[in-house]
């Protein structure tokens, strides 16, 4: 039986913990799950709306809103009572209506409706803002075929089977069957940033039966049933038959537009809508984004937790009291009743003290009820949303000129957690780049050529204390998109005065005419444009443009080249390159191909890869060539560029002509194709001679190596978690300042030969298990390693960089906390190739693993669930795509606003809020501590010390205004020293302010304070206040105690302030006058209670002057000295910073005088800087490369398997021709 | 067609150009308020220090010096006024009717009192401030004859026998103190002045001159004074002074003036009616006479509490200025900044 056991469960191990991980995972991930699909299909008539009306489908507009006019009050209300502290004061002004209660129920109920009111009306107000939001997104226009025409209508009128035309760069409006589009082959291009965050274009290609629908005349034409599964939230799949002329037709995957992407190089499409609104996939994929709530505010449950648990011993203790004390020996309290004795009579039977004990339980705990702060939440809620509408909205630090976008806080939950961020989870592609290939420099024949300077030399030399001078645009320096090179030494064919003028002719014509790029438009520089797979590629060409070697018309077998100064200078020649054959880029070979014959005859192949790939080709020799040549791609790649290297070969003719057979024989054939065509180009691409290389500038979003930086010095750890490839990942890393050379770098790939060995077999069990067992020993030798290195005292810094594929393998739950451990102990994580899953898996790894806060930052739809997962998330706006704006916390547009972000608005909101809980906590800790004590004078009878209206409007009048303010207000140092100064942001993770030390020291002098003001008050005043010898009772004690409380309370607040504007002194003056002014009108007004006149009495007193003056400043006395004490023996880190700049008056020119100024040329600051950069153990040299793909990548992950098929273009450019011609 | 939907979206967008989303400045959304920072340098702390010291001494000697002026005398005489032979059982000898409770005793003048004299009773242990205790009683009852029948909190106070409402209503008026004392020097009665003993808001608007007492004390249980039904309640001043509630459980009440001067070494007889019950439940009653200054009646606690304050800031700003000699800290020393403390560990704290 045993025996039967193991065997099945080994028999399944392997392959499960691959489905196990993806399913366990799917609580916290929307995206990627796949949920239960409604039976059977839907039936939609295309471009018949009658026919499709009895299916009632839902409409294309979408709702992000919470509530309804409707639904407003009982959900909102609902949604308020879930605050345990709302709840709480529900009940305890339900108990305050009875009589068991001391108070009046206006104590209790009048905070509580204004916290309500306030509460809601903010809803209201957000509420309102999300439907203004999904209205502009319905309101969006879309082009719909009706009557022959295409009329625009917005997006949310859009309906199941319309026929709908979108144009270049639109957002498809729905889920869209695609019938037609202008290019000839029925192809067309997307993007799907959005949905996976990947950047190279994928091909969807429409069914050939509807090629022709273009035009509206021949669309309307079109009457198809489209039968497809009911709508679900996978975005890989879709299974679907379109019956047309009574022929059944397959749709697949690669027939359907998905909600979210967008068209890209191609005029317009025309589809049919198939899904709409809330049924799109993508929006399916995105619901019910759970709320998130801070960690401060989690941390201050604990603290209401704790308030309560001392009101309960409190309330415990006066009850106990109670039952002990009550006697029928104090006649006058007229326990054994008489007529008319009602109910309130049995609380104090001396015959049942156990019932006293619980009822006067139940009458102390309204009477204590203001322990627990009622107005905190909702304070905090108001302080935090004007510190995201007011502050993070409107900083003109973080708005964006160019594209005209400011910051934006979409929810105001989480100010605070922005102060004390931990690990930053920074998606590649948008984020921290900009996506735009730039042609930055290149190394031809052993010499360096562009002379522009990067982000990350820039960087160095900054913190080598030199100022780059930026050298000025001069007027011969071309820069276009994807062309950013300054050297006149190559332009206008100066390249002929150089060393090599061969080696750069074959240079230019390498980047011309080895490539797989189309040109588009008019032949003219100017105007062509080029539709390439990949940024990189359309950069090279545009290269060889600006270098003189215009790339201007391919057909299937030529290549036109317009080339500039190759007799002598100032001669143009158009040269047509016979293209014979076409070795295709792949990640395996790393390198492309093409062989070409001149108009000569001469047969070259020109071939462009990974420089270890190019150079384990190379023919012997020329080894000054290569050592020089290697140096620079160092060079290059630890400035961050992506590099390539450059070489070609001349073949004979006989040579060519017998490979050439081979090759035709392997693109013929069935089985294998791909393999034996990598074979058969393995033949021919060896002894090549190596021209140079081209480095190309990922361009990153500005300032983001300094930004990264800063954060490095705040204490924060930054993870990139990227789709990309390895070595793209690996540059940006370079790039960004994240590793550099001096970096330990641990590296864990599955792009070993034992698992490509393995993979080759094709046994999936096989394969999970090698990767596991691969992925441990790494993890185990990496782990070992990375504590040798902590022991040490300065070991080196460590790097991390880890696949997808290992990942997921790394991320098993046995294998985890290894994969914590040492990644916890590394400075930079780079993760690549991961699907948005797993950066989701990776983020509450270390979120729920490591307990640390994190956060995520991303741009595209593939960053969604990351952003999700992390405490905060923060999306990329001002871009195109909104998805991971939508699900984000926070919007910035740029990377480096981070840094004002975190460090200036999170330092700001965290130090503020630390203050305004510990205040709400002291100050009604102080207040009910004063009752607390009067209950052992009074027979622990539960009497009110104060008026029921003193009690209610403590909270919400006489001491809610000054604590906003410096909710507000508060500034330790300014924003500029903040930026200055990163290390204070680590305060913040320490959670310096919000311990529970702090807690404790402030509710020590609580204690204290409330001990001098009920002793002081009561015991100085039981003798004859005044001349007249007249005495004061009970309400004439509690007005004055409660006016010093209100005054000490007041001016306490004062003394936490670092910064104390007007509105300081107005709220506090205010509040203590607001009290005053109370009184005298209540002393008036209400005749019915004790306190009528009390405060003219008080006032008619010197003892009242005596005792205000006294005793605030003894009950100050003590967090006085404290305060003194501490700053001087054990001082903030910003107290020091505050004393350091104190003299300074603060402006916003700081920042421009913090730099510090320097007379070095621009060339060399330029030698200084490029001196600076580490090489000598170099080892990266940055290649990377994009390569078109027709699928995605992650769909090929998740297990949807679309053969890789070749970028045809040759095909594709004679269907171009074809199209011409008609 | 195609041109015209092309032409507004064109239009859109350039309008969408010209419309900048650029924030407004303004000092508040930038944060930039102007703001004085103050920083709690060791010189400011002495020197707020030093000058809550110069302040306050000088106020506690002056409120020191005006209570050592005001002359207080006190008499215990919840024992001292019990029968020798009711001293088991002090509570059978209050409850009972017959017995007599009046009491004489002498008491010497120390030192010389200046007229008015103030004639304070004082109870202790009594829990005037108990919550059944205090609210059973109706305000608007006694302002208004109006409002005469609620007497919705006077439990178990509110009607007499004959179920009429009992004016005024509830324990507290119930409970009336009802001890009388008398004064005589050299066997010439001193006389005791009861008028203006209450705050004048209470006289003129909390009790009615209206209202006049009602089937009080009527009930089986007696609890203290009765009040005579034809002066109306804002003329009990008794009343008045016992229905303004102490605030702690021992309290002093003003029971009335004695308009001349005392001699020292005068001795004073007092006359006591000891009917009040505070033997059931262990209470104590004295009798203090009292003059008064400027800070009210004997008080030393306000000026004790200035001149200890004042005296500890002195002694602190002299601890700070030591300090500050021994362990100077320059302002703004960037080595207590934490990451300059702890430079390395700093980089690898995980």
């Amino acid at each position: 039986m045993s025996g039967w056991n193991r065997s099945s469960r080994s028999r399944l191990g392997g392959r499960n913990n691959a489905t196990l991980e993806r399913t366990s995972t799917t609580q916290t991930v929307r995206l990627g799950r796949v949920q239960p699909q409604a039976p059977g299909h839907r039936t939609i008539y295309c471009n018949d709306r009658e026919a499709n009306l009895p299916v009632k489908f839902v409409g294309n507009s979408i709702s992000t809103t919470k509530y309804n006019f409707f639904t407003f009050l009982p959900k909102g209300l609902f949604e308020q009572f879930r605050r345990v502290a709302n709840l709480y004061f529900l009940g305890i002004s339900i108990l305050s209506t009875t009589p068991i209660s001391p108070v009046h129920p206006v104590t209790n109920v009048v905070p509580l409706s204004l916290v309500l009111f306030v509460s809601l009306v903010k809803e209201a107000f957000e509420d309102w803002k999300r439907f203004q939001n999904d209205m502009t997104i319905n309101n969006n226009s879309v082009d719909v075929l009706q009557d022959q025409k295409w009329e625009s209508i917005p997006w949310k009128r859009l309906q199941v089977g319309d026929i709908v035309r979108i144009k270049q760069n639109g957002f498809f409006p729905a889920d869209l069957l695609f019938l037609a589009t202008t290019n000839p082959d029925g192809v067309c291009y997307i993007e799907t940033a959005n949905l996976d965050g990947e950047t190279n274009l994928k091909i969807r290609k429409a069914l050939e039966k509807t090629w022709d629908y273009s035009t509206p005349e021949k669309a309307s034409e079109f009457k198809g049933e489209v039968q497809c599964e009911q709508p679900n939230n996978s975005l890989y799949t879709f299974t679907g038959n379109l019956i047309i002329d009574k022929q059944t037709l397959p749709l697949t995957p690669s027939h359907i537009l998905l909600r979210g992407c967008s068209l890209r190089n191609t005029e317009y499409i025309v589809g049919a809508v198939v899904f709409t609104g809330q049924e799109t996939k993508v929006m399916m994929n995105t619901m019910n984004v759970p709320s998130k709530r801070s960690t401060l505010e989690r941390k201050l449950d604990k603290l209401i937790i704790g308030l309560f648990i001392t009101l309960f011993c409190m309330c415990l203790i006066g009850a106990i009291g109670s039952g002990v004390f009550i006697n029928y020996k104090y006649y006058y309290l007229g326990l054994r009743g008489s007529k008319g004795e009602n109910s309130s009579y049995s609380s104090f039977n001396p015959d049942n003290r156990f019932l006293v004990v619980i009822l006067t339980m139940f009458t102390l705990i309204t009477l204590y009820s203001t322990i627990i702060p009622i107005s905190l939440y909702v304070s905090i809620e108001m302080i935090k949303f004007i510190q995201s509408t007011q502050y993070i909205n409107n900083d003109l630090r973080m708005y964006h000129i160019e594209s005209n976008t400011p910051a934006l806080a979409r929810t105001s939950n989480l100010n605070e957690e922005l102060g004390q961020v931990e690990y930053i989870f920074s998606d590649k592609t948008g984020t921290l780049t900009r996506n735009l290939m730039e042609f930055f420099k290149c190394s031809i024949g052993g010499e360096v050529y562009g002379t522009g300077i990067t982000e990350i030399e820039r960087g160095i030399a900054q913190r080598n204390g030199i100022k780059l001078n930026e050298e000025s645009k001069s007027t011969n320096t071309v820069h276009e998109k994807g062309f950013n090179f300054a050297d006149a030494k190559l332009m206008r064919g100066a390249w002929r005065n150089e060393p090599n003028p061969d080696l750069c002719k074959e240079f230019f014509r390498c980047l011309a005419i080895c490539h797989t790029v189309l040109p588009e438009g008019d032949e003219s520089p100017e105007k062509i444009t080029y539709q390439a797979a990949s940024p990189d590629e359309s950069a090279l060409v545009i290269a060889a443009k600006n270098f003189g070697f215009f790339f201007y018309r391919r057909s299937p077998t030529t290549i036109c080249v317009r080339e500039s100064h190759v007799e002598k200078i100032g001669s143009v020649q158009d040269v047509s390159y016979e293209i014979l054959n076409v070795l295709e880029f792949n990640s395996t070979r790393k390198r492309q191909s093409v062989v070409c014959r001149y108009p000569d005859g001469r047969l070259v192949l020109y071939c462009k890869g990974a420089d270890n790939v190019i150079y384990e080709r190379l023919a012997n020799g020329q080894d000054d060539l290569k050592k020089v040549s290697r140096e620079h791609l160092e060079l290059f790649g630890s400035s961050g560029l992506r590099t390539l290297c450059l070489a070609y070969k001349d073949l004979s003719p006989d040579v060519y002509e017998s490979w050439n057979e081979k090759f035709i024989q392997a693109k013929s054939s069935l089985r294998d194709r791909e393999k034996k065509l990598d074979e058969v180009a393995e033949l021919i691409e060896n002894d090549l001679i190596l021209v140079g290389c081209t480095a190309i500038e990922d361009k990153l979003q500005e300032g983001v190596p300094t930004c990264i930086e800063t954060l490095a010095r705040a204490g924060i750890k930054i993870w990139v978690l990227t789709g990309d490839k390895m070595e793209t990942a690996i540059n940006i890393a370079y790039a960004c300042n994240l590793i550099n050379n001096e970096m330990k770098q641990f590296i864990i790939s599955s792009e070993t030969d034992v698992i490509r060995e393995v993979e080759n077999r094709g046994d999936q069990v096989e394969i999970a298990r090698v990767i596991k067992d691969e992925v441990k020993k790494d993890l185990k030798r990496c782990l070992e390693e990375a504590q040798h290195y902590l022991h040490t005292v300065s070991g080196p810094k460590l790097a991390l960089v880890i696949d997808g594929k290992c990942l997921m393998y790394a991320l098993d739950p046995t294998l985890r906390v290894m994969l914590l451990n040492l990644s916890l102990n590394c400075n930079s994580v780079v993760c690549c190739r991961v699907s948005p899953l797993q950066k989701a898996q990776v983020t509450s790894m270390v979120k729920k693993g490591a307990q640390k806060i994190t956060l995520s930052i991303g741009d595209g739809a593939n960053d969604v669930s990351m952003i999700q997962a992390a405490h905060v998330g923060v999306g990329i706006s001002g871009q195109e795509g909104m998805q991971a704006v939508m699900a984000s916390d926070f919007a910035i547009a740029q990377f480096r606003f981070l840094t004002d972000l975190l460090l200036v608005h999170g330092r700001w909101s965290y130090i503020r809020l630390c203050k305004v809980i510990t205040y709400f906590f002291y100050k009604n800790l102080t207040f009910t501590l004063t009752q607390f004590w009067f209950t052992f004078y009074t027979g622990y009878s539960g009497q009110r010390f104060y008026d029921d209206w003193f009690q209610s409007l403590y909270n919400v009048i006489f001491t809610a205004l000054p604590v906003i303010i410096v909710g507000l207000f508060d500034k330790d140092v300014s924003a500029s020293l903040s930026k200055k100064y990163p290390e204070l942001y680590r305060e913040g993770i320490r959670n310096v302010f919000f311990k529970w030390r702090v807690v404790a020291t402030w509710a020590f002098f609580s204690v204290y304070q409330s001990l001098v003001f009920f002793f002081f008050v009561t015991r100085s005043s039981d003798r004859g206040v005044n001349s007249s010898g007249k005495m004061f009772g009970l309400m004439d004690v509690s007005t004055m105690a409660f006016t010093c409380v209100v005054v000490t309370v007041n001016l306490r607040l004062l003394m936490t302030c670092n910064s104390i504007t007007r509105w300081h002194y107005i709220s506090v003056g205010g509040s203590i006058l607001a009290w005053f002014i109370f009184i005298f009108v209540y002393c008036i007004v209400d005749r019915k209670k004790n306190v009528y006149y009390v405060i003219y009495v008080l006032m008619s007193t010197f003892y009242f002057y005596m005792a205000l003056l006294l005793v605030p400043i003894v009950a100050l006395f003590g967090d006085f000295v404290y305060q003194g004490m501490q700053r001087w023996f054990f001082p903030y880190d910003y107290q020091i910073i505050q004393e350091i700049h104190r003299d300074e008056p603060e402006g916003r020119s700081r920042d421009d005088l913090l730099e510090i100024g320097n007379n070095l040329t621009p060339a060399e600051a330029r030698s200084y800087a490029v001196a600076q950069l580490p090489r000598e153990i170099s080892k990266h040299t940055g290649f990377a490369f994009d390569s078109p793909g027709y699928e995605s990548f992650f769909a090929a992950q998740l297990g949807v398997y679309t053969p890789q098929k070749a970028w045809d273009v040759a095909r594709r450019a004679s269907m171009k021709k074809i199209a011409k011609k008609k | 067609m195609n041109t015209k939907g092309d032409k507004s979206k064109d239009g859109e967008s350039s309008h969408a150009k010209k419309k900048s989303r650029r924030p407004k400045y303004s000092r508040f959304s930038q944060q930039e308020l102007p703001a004085c920072k103050p920083i709690l340098s060791p010189g400011w702390v002495v020197s707020i220090f030093i000058s809550i010291g110069v302040i306050f001494i000088p106020i506690g000697f002056a409120s020191l010096l005006a209570s050592e002026r005001v002359v207080e005398m006190r008499f215990h005489y919840d024992h001292d006024c019990i029968p020798a032979k009711y001293k088991d059982d002090m509570i059978a000898f209050i409850q009972s009717n017959v017995t007599n409770k009046n009491c004489t005793r002498r008491l010497p003048v120390t030192t010389k009192m200046k007229s008015p004299i103030y004639v304070y009773y004082q109870l202790e242990r009594y829990y005037q401030n108990h919550r059944r205790y205090v609210k059973s009683r109706s305000d608007s009852q006694l302002r208004s004859v109006s409002s005469e029948d609620s007497t919705d909190n006077c439990a178990p106070e509110s009607f007499a026998t004959n179920g009429q409402v009992i004016v005024p209503c509830g324990l507290v008026a119930w409970s009336l103190f009802n001890d009388t004392y008398k004064f005589s020097v050299k066997n010439r009665s001193l006389g005791v002045n009861k008028k203006d003993i209450t705050w004048k808001s209470d006289r003129e608007k909390k009790f009615s001159s209206d209202v006049y007492p009602k089937n009080f004390q009527s009930g089986g249980l007696i609890g203290g004074a009765r009040l005579n039904s034809s002066i109306p309640l804002s003329q009990q001043e008794d009343l008045i002074v016992w229905m303004r509630t102490a605030a702690l459980p021992s309290f002093r009440k003003l029971y009335g003036k004695i308009e001349e001067d005392l001699e020292a070494h005068d001795e004073i007889t007092i006359e006591i009616q000891n009917n009040y019950n505070t033997y059931s439940f262990n209470g104590r009653k004295s009798l203090i006479l009292s003059t008064a200054g400027w800070i009210g009646g004997k008080n030393d606690l306000l000026g004790i509490a200035y001149l200890t304050v004042g005296g500890m800031c002195l002694f602190f700003a002299i601890c700070f200025i030591l300090m500050y000699v021994i362990k100077p800290r320059p302002l703004g020393d960037t080595s207590y900044l934490s990451w300059n403390r702890s430079a390395s560990g700093g980089q690898f704290n995980f």
